[in-house]
Order: structure tokens, then C-alpha cells, then sequence
């Protein structure tokens, strides 16, 4: 951890207090209690399921209620923070206006913003290792830990979410420009409603600012959360195809983090102990280094480059096949391009059609493509949007453990840490990137499609592709700040030449 | 892609370097077998829906892990929430089979409090000519430690389905029996969402599943 996390973290504390004092649930305290006591009479059914000891928010109840009730809910809390009242969800009401100025703002430093913040709480609130959480005994005090600490949450939520706001600005705002889309509008006014009626991304970055949680378990709630809606409901086998969580697990994502997050915690706690180990001059030198690495994990290019537009197909393949190279790890990520590149394949054949469209009967000629094709209503197109921001997001996840895996376990490296940090976070911007003009392409086909649509029809389904798609950027940059614990070990064992433990 | 299952089981695959665990997973849940595979990289995940009876599913959840021993720390940490595991060895490998006996004293060691139903398993059996292990010994091991023996191939998908089948359904029985019991902080099992038509069936009576908010 830095000086840095420091310095924003206390603040977090600091404002927390507030906001709980006047509205505390003591509802929920005594409810978690309860469940950590005799967890066989749970009310929810979603604790059972569930990983870690945490605070078990009413929200496990709440978000499948009607979201408006929430947001008011949420609004009469948040409002208390004084640090940085306009990121609560007050501000939602001005966020059109949000939208201009923020797009022009560094999405990075936001970004990385939010990740040291929760990064940071994570490792405040102790959050216990599956290991450590054996015994129901060990489940009570991890529950007590996370009590004491659960009120620094709900700044780090408003970061979130401002993040998450100025990612998707970042892939919308050039469609404003460009496209002549009616995105102002859409997301200005309509936002609430549309975002309230059903979208999946919404209530886990909800989600994010009312619990102490890891990534990993809010994208697991997530997905627990949308396996009960679809198996409750008729139609399920389409459902599913539109709830992202569930998606993104299919595609073994969440695992990748979990995993990931393993390392990551295990990193983390050897750095400590080592740090602790240490003083004088020896202390010092190594805070530097460490000062560099995390400096090389800042993801400052992302302003940059942000400009250049409309890539050649095989450019993102070659970056990130190049920027692998570049790492020194045996993983490769041709998985990844893998799923990009379909995901283009199908929105080229998709684009294609409208244009020589309006003979409906014509398409049938050309052969299995045309089949797909004709069915590509604007909800197929939303799915299979969903889907692949899924699966490139859980690709991403699975690189990134793998290259810890590798960093930590691999054979002799010949890159120095740093010049790997800089690395991962050129290729978290590219991969970001992508995601961004990949929803681009996406809403660009579900406009396409969807000309003769009402604009109440159409623009939820483009809302929820921008949001996924930037939720999709969160996680990979929280991901990608996952590693700074393995590099920060890995910088150590390659300088004092460490056995290996 | 089918959602509804009453269980979720998590198995583990372990066994030397090379013995073929990649390979035997890929072709149980993909169905195919790849030729040549880079070695595992500390884990990986996989996952596939099981009917062990008519209408009643399991998902297994099946965590491939290295066989190189420089990851052995982070594969150990998947052991303690495994429920079931395929102990692989490569029958044309004699010390991949000597090697079983270290694989399961490590297991125990790192599964603590909980326990794994393991089964053995003599891979590449269509490499008879090359065997170095006979079937007998291995079965003499296996009984030993009370697990079951079968032999399988993955490139002529030789009993891959049964032997995860088979596995799945002893821990279905022992879960059915209580043997086996869902544990908050625990991930071996879980129960899966059933749908209410479903709901009638007799095991599916576990209370959380019934109130959704």
C-alpha cells in the first residue's frame, strides 16, 4: 500500500461515520449477527451461496425490488459526504451535465482512483483468506471486522460510480461527436428510468458503494443474484442470454478473479511482512523502488492516446500479442483475440446486412450466415453485445491471473518488474479501449437495427451495452491493479534474491 | 445451456506433470481432444452440467490444476473446497503411478477439516503397449485408499464420461445420504437454483432455496 492510498483512504474514514450514525440499520447488524451464528436459518437465499463472511446488506433483498425505491434510499444516505458530495447518488440528477465536462477529463485517474480506494478498504478491513475462515468462530470476528470498517464503504461506492459515469462517457461521448447518435438524450434524460428498469451493471455498481466487498463477490452476487431471476422465470433459456454476470461466469471469469485475487491477497501480506522486516536505509530504498513500481501502474496513457480512432482489425491483436511478448510470461493470449475477433466477424456480417436490406425475403438466399443474420433483431444484437463484452472481460481476467501465476512461479525473468507494470498497463488501455469502440460498433448496430424503433425500446438496450461495457472497463481496471501486490513481490525476490517460498 | 441443477459439485484434477489432466478435462467438457496444449498455468476452470439421473442435473465445476511442481502453492489452495477429485497417472508412466501415494498424503494435509472423494485414474490407456503400470497394481493402490480405479483415454474418449459421472454420482449419493453436507464457507457443494415446477422432487426440500425476495 502507498503513501497515496493513505492519504485518501483516512478522509474515507473520516466522512464514514456520518453517513451510518444517522442510519445505521441496526436491522442488518443484528441480522448478520444472527447469520453468523446459526447460518442454517438464513431469511435470504442468496447467503447461502455466498463465499465470504461480509456484512449481509438488506440490499440482498432490495436490489431485486424496484430500483427507484433504492436510488432514494441510497440518495438519503449518501448526501452525508461531505468529501465529495457530488458522487453520491444525488448526482445522478445532473448527470447529463456531468457527462460534458467529465468527458473531457482523464478517465484514468479516476479510474486508478477508485481501485486504490478499494483497494485499499479491502486491505483495512481485513478481509479474511478462505483459508482463514475455517470455523464459524473465525466467521463471527471476520464479520465483526467488516462492521467496524463497512463505513468507509459508501465513498468508495461514489467513486465507483463516478468512474464507471466517466468511462462509458468516454466511449459515448466520441458517438455524440461522431455519430450524430441521439446519446445526449437519451442518457440525460432518460437515464434514471432506463437504468432503473432492469439493467444488471446498474445494480452492482450499486452494489459497489453499499458494500465492503471484493470485486470478485460483487460480480458473484451479480450473478447469483440473476441465476434466481432466470430460473424463476418462463423464459429463461433467453434470459440468460442478456444477464451479464452469469454470462461473464460461463466464461469462467469469476473464477479467473478469485483466483487473482488470491495471489494478489497473498502478495499483498508477504510485501507487508517484508516491509516489516526491514528499517533504516534498506527500508527506505525499497519504499522508493516500490514508489516507481506503483507509479509505473498509474494509467496516465490512457489520455494520450485516446484520440486515435477506427483501428485496422488485426492492430488490437498484434498490440496485445506484441505487449505479451513484451511481458515475459509463457501465457499467451490468443484466447482473447480470439473472442474479439468473432465478436467483430459478427458485427461486420450484422452491418452488412441493413444496408441491403429491405427485401426481408432476399435474405434467405445466403446460406447460414443469412440465417443468423435475418434473426438479428435489436435484442439479438443487445445479447450477443452483453455476451461478448462478457467474454472479453473474462478473457482479460484470465490473462491477467495467469500473468500473476507466471510473475510469481515463473521461471527466471529477463523484464524487471517495473518494465512489466508499464507493460499491464499499456495492455489494461488497450483492453479497455477496446471495450470501449467494441460497444461503439455494438450501438451502432442496435441503432442500425433498430431505425424503426421506438426510442423507448431501442434505448435501454444501448444504455445497458454502454454500461456493461464500461462496468467491463472497471473490472479490468481493478483487475489489473490486483497485480501490483504480485509485481511489488516479485520487484523484492528478484532484488534480495528471495528463495522462492 | 441449461440452467437448472440441484447441485454444484467442485472437483479438482491433480496428478504429475504430463499425465494428461488438461487433455482428459477438455475432452469431458468441450468434447474434443487437443493434440498438443502448453502446460498449465497454475489453474484453470472448466464446467459442465452432469444428468446423473433423468431430470436431475449436476454442475460440476472442475478446476484443472498445474502438475509443475513451482505452482504447487497455489494449487494447494484448491483443495480445501473440493468436494470430489481425479487423481490422475499416466499408465505408460511408472512414476507418475509411485507419485500417487505424495499426491493424496499432500491432499490431506491441505484439505483439512473437509475431505475429498477422490478416484484414480490410469490415463492413456490406448497406449497399451507402452504400459508400465498394470491394472491390477493399480487397482491394489487404489482399493488400498479406498477409491475407485478406472482407466480412461482422452484421445479415444475411453470411459472420460464415466469416470466423471461415476465420481459425481458416489458424491451425490453421500450428499443424498448427509454424509456430505452444504456448508456456508464451503464450496465443495452447493445447491443449485431449481425451478418451482421442479420443486416437487424429493431432495430439493433445502429452505433457502425457497424464499427469492
Amino acid at each position: 500500500m502507498s503513501d497515496k492510498d493513505d492519504i485518501e483512504a483516512p478522509v474515507i474514514t473520516e466522512a464514514a461515520p456520518v453517513l451510518e450514525d444517522g442510519n445505521s440499520e441496526p436491522a442488518k447488524n443484528s441480522e448478520s449477527v444472527d447469520q453468523s451464528i446459526k447460518p442454517e436459518n438464513k431469511p435470504e437465499p442468496v447467503v447461502a451461496t455466498r463465499k465470504r463472511p461480509e456484512s449481509k446488506p438488506s440490499s440482498d433483498c432490495e436490489t431485486s425490488e424496484v430500483l427507484p425505491v433504492q436510488a432514494s434510499e441510497a440518495a438519503g444516505k449518501e448526501p452525508a459526504s461531505k468529501e465529495a458530495p457530488q458522487t453520491g447518488w444525488g448526482y445522478w440528477g445532473s448527470w447529463g451535465k456531468s457527462l460534458l465536462s467529465s468527458a473531457s477529463a482523464t478517465v484514468a485517474t479516476v479510474g486508478q482512483g477508485i481501485s486504490n480506494v478499494i483497494e485499499k478498504a479491502e486491505t483495512s478491513l481485513g478481509i479474511p483468506s478462505p483459508s482463514e475462515i475455517s470455523t464459524e468462530v473465525q466467521y463471527a470476528t471476520g464479520e465483526t471486522n467488516a462492521k467496524e470498517n463497512e463505513n468507509s464503504f459508501p465513498m468508495t461506492g461514489a467513486f465507483g460510480v463516478f468512474s464507471t459515469i466517466s468511462t462509458a462517457v468516454q466511449s459515448t461521448g466520441k458517438t455524440v461527436i461522431s455519430g450524430g447518435l441521439d446519446a445526449l438524450e437519451f442518457i440525460g434524460k432518460k437515464t434514471m428510468d432506463v437504468i432503473a428498469e432492469g439493467d444488471p451493471g446498474f445494480k452492482r455498481t450499486k452494489d459497489l458503494m453499499h458494500r465492503n466487498s471484493t470485486l470478485s463477490q460483487v460480480l458473484r452476487e451479480a450473478k447469483e443474484k440473476e441465476e434466481q431471476w432466470t430460473t424463476n422465470e418462463v423464459t429463461m433459456e433467453t434470459d440468460k442470454k442478456t444477464h451479464y454476470g452469469l454470462l461473464f461466469d460461463e466464461f469462467q471469469g469469476l473464477s479467473h478473479l478469485e483466483a487473482l485475487e488470491m495471489l494478489s491477497r497473498e502478495s499483498e501480506v508477504k510485501v507487508k511482512s517484508i516491509l516489516n522486516s526491514l528499517s533504516g536505509e534498506e527500508l527506505e530504498t525499497l519504499k522508493l523502488e516500490l514508489e516507481h513500481l506503483k507509479e509505473a501502474f498509474s494509467l496516465a496513457e490512457f489520455s494520450e492516446e485516446e484520440e486515435e480512432e477506427k483501428k485496422e482489425d488485426d492492430d488490437f491483436t498484434k498490440e496485445i500479442t506484441e505487449l505479451f511478448s513484451q511481458l515475459h510470461v509463457s501465457s499467451k493470449p490468443e484466447k482473447l483475440a480470439r473472442a474479439r475477433n468473432t465478436a467483430y466477424e459478427w458485427i461486420r456480417t450484422s452491418l452488412e446486412k441493413p444496408l441491403e436490406e429491405k427485401e426481408e425475403g432476399e435474405k434467405q438466399l445466403e446460406g447460414e450466415t443469412t440465417e443468423q443474420i435475418n434473426k438479428n433483431s435489436i435484442e439479438d444484437i443487445h445479447a450477443f453485445a452483453i455476451r461478448s463484452l462478457a467474454e472479453l472481460t473474462a478473457c482479460s481476467i484470465e490473462l491477467f491471473h495467469k500473468t500473476a501465476a507466471l510473475v510469481l512461479h515463473g521461471r527466471k525473468q529477463e523484464v524487471t518488474a517495473i518494465e512489466r507494470s508499464r507493460t499491464l498497463s499499456q495492455m489494461t488501455v488497450v483492453l479497455c479501449k477496446e471495450l470501449s469502440s467494441l460497444s461503439k460498433e455494438f450501438t451502432t448496430c442496435l441503432t442500425t437495427a433498430g431505425v424503426r424503433e421506438k426510442a423507448d425500446v431501442l434505448n435501454p438496450l444501448i444504455t445497458a451495452v454502454f454500461l456493461e461495457a464500461s462496468n467491463s472497463a472497471s473490472y479490468i481496471q481493478d483487475a489489473f491493479q490486483l497485480l501490483l501486490p504480485v509485481l511489488e513481490i516479485s520487484l523484492i525476490e528478484n532484488k534480495t534474491e528471495l528463495p522462492e517460498a | 445451456m441449461e440452467a437448472i441443477w440441484l447441485y454444484q459439485f467442485r472437483l479438482i484434477v491433480i496428478g504429475d506433470s504430463t499425465v494428461g489432466k488438461s487433455c482428459l478435462i477438455r475432452r469431458f467438457t468441450e468434447g474434443r481432444f487437443a493434440q498438443v496444449s502448453d502446460p498449465t498455468v497454475g489453474v484453470d476452470f472448466f464446467s459442465r452440467l452432469v444428468e446423473i439421473e433423468p431430470g436431475k442435473r449436476i454442475k460440476l465445476q472442475i478446476w484443472d490444476t498445474a502438475g509443475q511442481e513451482r505452482f504447487r502453492s497455489i494449487t494447494r489452495a484448491y483443495y480445501r473446497n473440493s468436494v470430489g477429485g481425479l487423481l490422475l497417472f499416466d499408465i505408460t508412466n511408472r512414476r507418475s503411478f509411485q507419485n500417487v501415494h505424495e499426491w493424496l498424503e499432500e491432499t490431506k494435509v491441505h484439505v483439512q477439516p473437509y475431505q475429498i472423494v477422490f478416484v484414480l485414474v490410469g490415463h492413456k490407456c490406448d497406449l497399451d503397449t507402452q504400459r508400465q503400470v498394470t491394472r491390477h497394481e493399480a487397482e491394489k493402490l487404489a482399493a488400498a485408499y479406498g477409491m475407485k480405479y478406472i482407466e480412461t483415454s482422452a484421445r479415444d474418449a475411453i470411459n472420460v464420461e464415466k469416470a466423471f459421472t461415476d465420481l459425481t454420482k458416489d458424491i451425490y449419493e453421500l450428499v443424498k445420504r448427509g454424509d456430505i453436507t452444504i456448508q456456508e464457507g464451503w464450496e465443495g457443494v452447493k445447491s443449485g437454483f431449481v425451478p418451482n415446477v421442479v420443486h416437487s422432487s424429493e431432495e430439493v426440500v433445502k429452505s433457502e432455496r425457497r424464499c427469492l425476495c
